[in-house]
């Protein structure tokens, strides 16, 4: 009986605050600059990368610490074999307390999860606890993160948008504030 | 070849020295389970590592040396599992066709023993709790008690603090809350309402815990002074922090500890009653908590009685590594006699508990 309720209820995705700026890829974000936590959280994580990259990940290397783009090559034997899309990462001052915000770069793949504008819905209906954003815990990183993207791409069968693109990247033009934002959860199976 | 009324025997004085924490399944040929803790266990909250073992043998026992194996455990890694299976296992061979059994568990609280202590990098911050290589460079850590993950005590309260203002700031959007039990979204809603008040999820495993473990750090960390708001830790660099004299001296006496603790094989003798507090590492006063507070959930719940005091003229001349004497044999009776209500409680946790 809890069932319809949760699945309608609305949830916010904190990690993808589609913020307006990021439908114009290239503006910088306008947010405050990286608490001295975040930065030396963030600066391990790097040389943990460097050391250990996620398989199919590539950190392109820029001197901004709190944008990370990231090249993910889709699995072999999946849809997207052969096929490499942009990760673009931004972090809030307060990383790792808050989650990163995470979206495809244009041309984003085709996912029932992943809107043409780049924004990623990941939720409950996937089986891996590793991906709910929602559930956002700062002992999870950027590798974490990417290891959970290409886990739901790889399990996708089916490359189509979102069954409501259209009216959620309408809205996202709209220019609600970031903090208005929020996700509707896809009532797939559980 | 031993008679099998000769095993038997080792079976009874295998309970006989371990009491609750052994498990037997079948006496002959003889089959149990080992609930086993570092030596320090007495003080649950100096304890960062436990496992439980199993011990099997084939009816061709002592010839046949048992089969070994790692059942559960906490705190430990892959490769701390495997040294802990490895070093057992060399025992039995060293000591093929003789009645084994007590000496494979000794070999196997020993080898824990000298494991205690947390493993790589606060999950929070990514920085070593303990570099065992480097001295003097560590922050006080604590660990959670119902999963033995350990975090740097201002991480975590730094993490707590967050989330309490989030709920203040939002206490609507509970949806976003990393305080949420489970995988499951239809119990973390149910739940939700009950659960939030007084528990937390351990952020690596989701493990609920109470919320007393942290609250604990939280009073402790206000009475010592540590740089715990949230501004002035943003201020800090962590650089200037582990320079501080300060941080030098509870580094130092950090350090002294850990050597006690090693040259006693992990045993230090309870000295005086201090500070207690669940779950809580705290280099800065080598304090030895003594009042056992066991790693139950039950008994987390029922009452937060520990008494904070604070001694500190004692604790640096009291605890120097002194002479080694070995205490086995009184507190392996005190251990053996304490520990009834931790084998259960373990066993139901072993599947979350591990990384
Ligand atoms: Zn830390
Ligand atoms: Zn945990």
């Amino acid at each position: 009986m809890q069932r319809s309720v949760v699945k309608k209820k609305v949830m916010k995705a904190n990690f993808v605050n589609p913020v307006e700026e990021t439908m114009t890829s290239s503006s910088a974000p306008s947010r405050k600059a990286l608490s001295k936590i975040a930065c030396n959280r963030l600066q391990k994580e790097l040389v943990e990368w460097q050391v250990n990259p996620p398989a199919g990940f590539k950190h392109k290397v820029t001197d901004n610490l709190q944008r990370w783009i990231i090249e993910v090559n889709g699995a072999s034997g999946t849809l997207y074999a052969n096929e490499c899309y942009q990760l673009q990462v931004d972090f809030s001052e307060h990383y790792p307390m808050e989650a990163p915000q995470v979206i495809f770069l244009s041309p984003a793949p085709f996912h029932p999860h992943i809107y043409s504008n780049g924004h990623i819905c990941l939720g409950f209906h996937i089986a891996n606890a590793d991906i709910l954003y929602d559930s956002w815990s700062p002992a999870m990183t950027v590798s974490s993160i990417c290891i959970s993207i290409l886990s739901m791409l790889s399990s996708s069968t089916v490359k189509q948008r979102p069954a409501d693109n259209d009216r959620y990247v309408k809205n996202c033009r709209n220019g609600r504030s970031p903090k208005e934002t929020r996700w509707w959860f896809h009532d797939d199976k559980v | 070849m031993a008679e099998e009324e000769e095993v038997l025997m080792e079976v009874e004085a295998l309970q006989a020295v371990y009491g609750d924490d052994c498990l037997v399944i079948e006496k002959f040929p003889p089959n149990f389970h080992l609930h086993i803790n570092p030596r320090t266990a007495d003080d649950s909250s100096q304890q960062f590592v436990e496992a439980v073992i199993g011990v099997r043998a084939c009816p061709q026992y002592p010839e046949e040396p048992p089969h070994l194996e790692i059942i559960g455990s906490k705190g430990l890694d892959g490769h701390r599992k495997k040294h802990l299976i490895t070093r057992i296992q060399e025992k039995a061979h060293e000591l093929s066709s003789c009645l084994m059994l007590v000496a494979l568990c000794e070999e196997a609280v020993e080898t824990l023993s000298n494991m205690n202590h947390p493993d790589g990098n606060c999950p929070l911050c990514l920085y070593p709790l303990v570099l065992e290589d480097k001295q003097n460079s560590f922050l006080p850590f604590m660990k959670l008690m119902s999963c033995f993950h350990c975090f740097h005590s201002e991480c975590i309260i730094r993490w707590w603090k967050w989330l309490q203002e989030q709920k203040e700031i939002n206490p609507n959007t509970s949806s976003y809350d990393t305080v949420c039990p489970s995988r499951d979204l239809e119990n973390q809603r149910e739940m939700h309402g009950t659960m939030k008040a007084n528990m937390g999820n351990c952020p690596v495993c989701r493990m609920i815990f109470h919320t007393e473990d942290i609250e604990h750090v939280l009073n402790l960390v206000g009475t010592h002074s540590f740089q715990l708001n949230l501004e002035e830790t943003e201020a800090s660099s962590d650089e200037a922090l582990l320079q501080s004299d300060s941080e030098n001296i509870r580094r130092q006496k950090f350090e002294t500890l850990l050597k006690l603790q090693q040259e006693n094989s992990g045993l230090i003798e309870p000295k005086s009653i201090e500070v207690l507090l669940p779950g809580t590492f705290l280099p800065e006063s080598i304090t030895i908590p003594t009042v056992s507070v066991k790693a139950t959930n039950k008994q987390q719940q029922g009452d937060p009685t520990s008494t904070l005091a604070s001694e500190t003229d004692s604790s640096g001349s009291s605890n120097k590594p002194s002479t080694s004497k070995p205490k086995n044999s009184g507190m392996r009776k005190y251990r053996a006699q304490n520990s009834r209500k931790q084998l259960k409680q373990w066993i139901k946790k072993e599947n979350s508990a591990t990384e």
